[in-house]
């Protein structure tokens, strides 16, 4: 018995939702709700709800855990619209209740009024909770299909098929089976015949309210026929193959990156390797190509030049300061450095040039340069050099005009 | 005897290494007469007929590897970095076309750079070229619209199937291994 007023319920369920929803939340994840993460949530909420939570009867205590009550359960699961994947045994269930009673209400037909419209309103009842469930399922299925698809757990190519192998084995083909309406053994089917049962008695039964059970039924009949047949197309049309593919394309994908981890370790798929063709064979040019092909895409080669052993010029530092005082003053440095070089072995570098310049720092020689303008051009082996033209005299002896 | 009046035509691409398509006129010559040219290409060359309802192609006892080798690096890396940009790649395989810059661009940014750049045929840009536009295209596993762009067609599949086999292999293997 519930004292509270049904508002009031309804009151602290819109008051509390989200307290409702993580205990929901907790619930799908365990089945129940341990007893500690049901404080941990009320702590966290800081929401000291537990005395309204059992006197509204929203939750019951399993010893010492909790579990919200399947109304509320259903209702949140419902609103929230998270179902939990029904396995098929579980819609086929209704499939044996639908066969039964169907069965009773034509044996009985004739007999007791009462009692077929009790039956007649249990198999209406029957026949919403399976189309109920049926279409809870395939939100549920293309959901996780989709979440699969977009990789929302980043889960690897490999637990990708396992999981889709999962669905299309233990859910998807079988929920197609009881769809199937080709199929004899089908609840689809069998909807069918008591459709057909329903519409004949909907319109010859002697009693009318009897008549009007059967119309009900008959217009429930086609409605659910009508949503049925839509589940069946989107799980034959839609999620069946979108699974299928996922499941293809991860194969295909853990594949690759296992050859992509040693590709020449791994033998390729084989292909035709033609034979030799004589020279006069009309195929003989491509397969020349296609062979010489093969390597025209080889590094590229860096030919070195032999060069002939020379002796290796070194700057004697010593030698030439000695050479440039004798010729003190010198009008033109650079002049004078290209006549040096070329008397040694007419082979005049920009390195063998540069290196003479260091002269010109020496303390005991003075340099005066003429002007900007006034410049001396020396070729080298590699370049035309444009260099100013410099006096060198010793220092503190004034240059000779 | 009557030949198939595609006879020579027949002949000549497979012993070409071609795969012939389901589009072809001579794809259907062939089918009809499965089992006559299953023999004659086994009698005369020691050659396996594998015909399949889209494609038609020989294979030999000795493979020509690299060149296979070359063609499933190129469709490996291309299935990987299709599926990193969250496309579907078997949709890109069966349906869309590609221009030669579009392949520049996923195999210049891949992460398989390193196996790229030791790959003779997909090195860069001109040995890509090659491979797609000469090799692939003379074997019939794309074709081209034009001097820059391609499609691939169902001979794609010898490749992708060689990748499911891979997959199986490994599972069986982890499953002995546990």
């Amino acid at each position: 018995m519930i004292k509270a007023e049904p508002k009031t319920i309804l009151s602290f369920l819109w008051t509390y939702f989200e307290v409702l929803r993580d205990l929901f939340d907790l619930q799908q994840d365990n089945e129940v709700i341990r007893k500690e993460a049901f404080q941990a949530v009320l702590h966290q909420h800081k929401k000291d709800i537990k005395l309204q939570l059992m006197e509204y009867k929203i939750v019951r205590q399993v010893n010492d855990d909790y579990e919200l009550r399947d109304v509320y359960y259903k209702l949140i699961e419902f609103i929230l619209f998270e179902f939990r994947p029904l396995l098929p045994e579980e819609i086929d269930k209704f499939g044996n209740a639908i066969t039964e009673l169907f069965r009773k209400i034509k044996k009985g037909v004739d007999s007791d009024r009462d009692i077929l419209l009790e039956r007649l309103k249990a198999l209406s009842v029957q026949i919403k909770e399976f189309s109920d469930a049926v279409e809870k399922n395939s939100i549920r299925l293309l959901n996780e299909t989709r979440d699969l698809k977009g990789n929302v757990h980043r889960v690897d190519y490999r637990e990708k098929i396992q999981k889709a192998s999962f669905w299309i084995e233990y859910y998807i083909i079988p929920l197609n089976r009881i769809l199937d309406v080709n199929h004899s053994q089908s609840i689809s089917n069998k909807l069918l015949n008591i459709s057909e049962f329903a519409n004949q008695r909907r319109l010859n039964y002697d009693d009318e309210g009897v008549r009007q059970a059967f119309e009900k039924l008959y217009h429930l009949l086609i409605q659910t026929n009508d949503d049925v047949l839509r589940q069946s197309k989107i799980l034959t049309n839609e999620l069946l193959p979108l699974i299928e593919r996922i499941r293809t394309e991860s194969q295909i994908l853990t594949g690759w990156i296992e050859f992509l981890k040693n590709p020449y370790r791994v033998t390729p798929p084989k292909l035709l390797k033609m034979e030799l063709d004589s020279p006069y064979s009309n195929k003989i040019y491509l397969n020349t190509f296609e062979y010489f092909e093969q390597f025209t895409g080889s590094d590229d080669a860096i030919i070195d030049d032999d060069q002939e052993e020379t002796e290796r010029w070194i700057f004697k530092k010593k030698k030439y300061k000695e050479e440039l005082v004798k010729s003190l003053p010198i009008v033109n440095f650079f002049e004078w450095c290209n006549k040096q070089l070329k008397s040694e072995d007419k082979h005049i570098t920009n390195e063998k040039l540069f290196a003479l310049t260091c002269l010109l720092f020496e303390d005991d020689l003075e340099v005066t340069a003429y002007n900007k303008d006034a410049t001396v051009k020396i070729k080298t082996e590699t370049a035309n050099l444009n260099v100013p033209k410099l006096k060198v005299t010793q220092n503190g002896i004034p240059a000779e005009s | 005897m009557e030949y198939p009046q595609n006879h020579r035509r027949i002949v000549e691409e497979l012993t070409t290494g071609k795969f012939i398509l389901s589009r072809d006129k001579h794809f259907e010559e062939l089918v009809q007469k499965e089992e006559f040219y299953a023999e004659f290409f086994k009698v005369s060359f020691d050659y396996i007929l594998n015909i399949t309802t889209e494609y038609a192609f020989l294979i030999s006892k000795e493979t020509d590897e690299n060149m296979s080798r070359d063609i499933s690096i190129f469709f490996a890396i291309f299935c990987y970095e299709l599926d990193k940009q969250g496309k579907n790649f078997l949709d890109g395989l069966q349906y869309a076309e590609y221009s030669f810059e579009e392949i520049n661009i996923l195999f210049d940014n891949s992460s398989y750079i390193d196996l790229i750049q030791s790959n003779k045929q997909l090195k860069d840009a001109e040995a890509r070229r090659r491979l797609i536009f000469s090799t692939m295209a003379r074997k019939n596993i794309i074709e081209k619209v034009n001097e820059d762009r391609f499609y691939f067609t169902p001979a794609y599949k010898v490749f992708t199937e060689f990748a499911k086999v891979l997959s199986n292999q490994r599972s069986m293997e982890e499953s002995v291994e546990e």
